[in-house]
């Protein structure tokens, strides 16, 4: 089946995805960090019996079971925090998972359960409705704890509230160029949002992809933290837009691209920052209808398989930096046809 | 990694290098303060938001008072930075209130209620909308559908005894 990570979306030229993601927990047991591992053993029972038959579709993957390099490798394909990566090898953390990979149920993270729905380009209405029905499905089996006045109750008193992570992964390489990242971060952080790196908390960005988030979820509801991350993505976009424009008229610029595309299509060694560096280069290219024949759909899923986890569960072998970039390089070759 | 004393999750990790031999030390947030290595030890996440509470200084309040599920006092949340459970939030509200304002700006919910959340919240939740989208019709001039929601409104008010 077609990942969700395998198309573009509405946007597509600077938004990469769109994630809506629920932290809940089940009323009278203890939040993962004081749970004993019986109560973790007992959620995950309880969680898996909720899919059964008429869920058959999704993964339930115990955490135990899964090795490092491939909990590495659902990192890199957002199903999972880097957090909850940690875990591999652990009891007491278990992964639903849809097979699009569009819908990801960790049980175990911070707090008993994280649903995340993930779309390509920019689509909120549809993941938060999607988001929704699956809160209300888990919600009708597990009963989640819930306070009139402080809404979700969360283990992190910063969730409280909707519970409400919303975010959208952007492409800002012009932005970026022009030194205004800082800027937009002071910005967004005044009215309750945040802009971070590639994989959420505490990450550095890539390939100038930055992810943008709601912080505040305590006394604003869900449509209205949406509506405030629609409004601000949206300005983002029209200014990254503008900022592209410029920069298109510039020999060198044109230059750089192809350059960046001559380097993807014959590199036998290619490192993640390399790589990164350049994919994003020439995204932006075809973004801007440079490079003809090509296609943002194959440069997102390029993006997420070039990277090293990934490349690693491919080869179904550790391999050290020089043989992981080789490999790197290969699959790029192969992958990049422009 | 689990607590060298206790075997529960280690939440600190103590590295000490004497005359060039290194000893580990894994602990739990209990046994970590029990042996003197509390929130003094760097700035970790949880300190970070332990220190959003703003009771644990005061050492002198008697914390003599602990949740009935899960046995945390008020005190081993402020340190954490973390609650033990939901009904913490409920044991602890006034004492919590201060540090959740300083995080949201807000203490009240507004958004999406849980299914087994208490039906007169619900019904009184429906009812703002509905009152809301009536200010609406009337700006609006659509008289119709004015009519239609105070009939709605009506409605829920009679089914519920709802007056507010």
């Amino acid at each position: 089946m077609t990942k969700w990570y395998e198309k573009s979306g509405t946007d597509g030229d600077v938004v990469i995805s769109t994630r809506i993601r629920l932290a809940r927990n089940v009323n009278h047991v203890p939040f993962p960090a004081a749970m004993t591992s019986e109560q973790k053993e007992d959620i995950i029972n309880k969680v898996f019996a909720a899919f059964p038959d008429e869920n058959g579709a999704f993964s339930c993957v115990r955490m135990e079971t899964v090795s490092p390099r491939e909990a590495l490798s659902m990192v890199e394909r957002h199903l999972i925090s880097p957090d909850f990566a940690n875990g591999a090898g652990e009891t007491g953390k278990a992964l639903l998972l849809s097979p699009d990979e569009s819908v990801s149920i960790m049980v175990g993270e911070e707090d008993h359960l994280r649903i995340q729905v993930m779309r390509a380009g920019l689509d909120f209405d549809s993941i938060y409705e999607e988001a929704n029905c699956w809160d209300d499905f888990l919600d009708s089996r597990l009963h989640f704890a819930f306070d009139d006045r402080l809404g979700y109750l969360t283990q992190c008193p910063t969730n409280l509230g909707t519970g409400m992570r919303a975010s959208v992964m952007l492409h800002l390489p012009a932005l970026q160029e022009h030194g205004i990242i800082q800027q937009l971060a002071n910005t967004v952080s005044k009215l309750g949002l945040t802009i971070r790196g590639m994989y959420g908390e505490g990450s550095r960005s890539e390939g100038a992809l930055y992810q943008l988030s709601n912080q505040v979820t305590l006394g604003l509801t869900e449509q209205e933290a949406i509506e405030n991350l629609k409004s601000i993505a949206g300005q983002i976009i029209k200014e990254e837009r503008q900022y592209r424009e410029k920069m298109r008229s510039l020999p060198a610029f044109e230059d750089r691209v192809f350059r960046a595309l001559g380097v993807l299509q014959n590199a036998r060694l290619l490192s993640g920052k390399e790589f990164m560096s350049l994919v994003s280069q020439v995204r932006m290219g075809i973004a801007l209808g440079m490079i003809p024949n090509g296609n943002l759909d194959r440069i997102n899923r390029l993006i997420i398989e070039a990277q090293a986890a990934n490349i690693l569960c491919r080869a179904e072998q550790d391999l050290d930096a020089a043989a992981r970039d080789s490999h790197r390089a290969a699959f790029v070759r192969d992958n990049i046809i422009c | 990694m689990y607590c060298d004393y206790c075997g529960k999750q280690a939440t600190t990790h103590v590295k000490k290098t004497i005359n060039g031999q290194t000893t580990e030390l894994h602990l739990c947030p209990q046994c970590a303060a029990e042996h003197g290595f509390g929130s003094a030890f760097g700035l970790d996440l949880g300190d970070f938001w332990g220190s959003l509470f703003s009771e644990p200084t005061k050492k002198s309040i008697a914390d003599t008072v602990r949740c009935e599920d899960c046995g945390r006092s008020f005190r081993e949340i402020a340190e954490l930075g973390k609650a033990g459970c939901p009904t913490c939030y409920r044991t602890f509200y006034d004492r919590l209130l201060p540090s959740i304002h300083r995080i949201h700006g807000k203490t009240q919910h507004t958004g999406k209620v849980a299914d087994k959340a208490d039906d007169s919240l619900k019904k009184k939740r429906e009812l703002q909308t509905l009152r809301e989208e009536l200010e609406r019709c009337i700006t609006a001039q659509e008289y119709e559908k004015c009519a239609e929601l105070r009939d709605k409104i009506q409605q829920l008010e009679e089914k519920g005894g709802e007056t507010a």
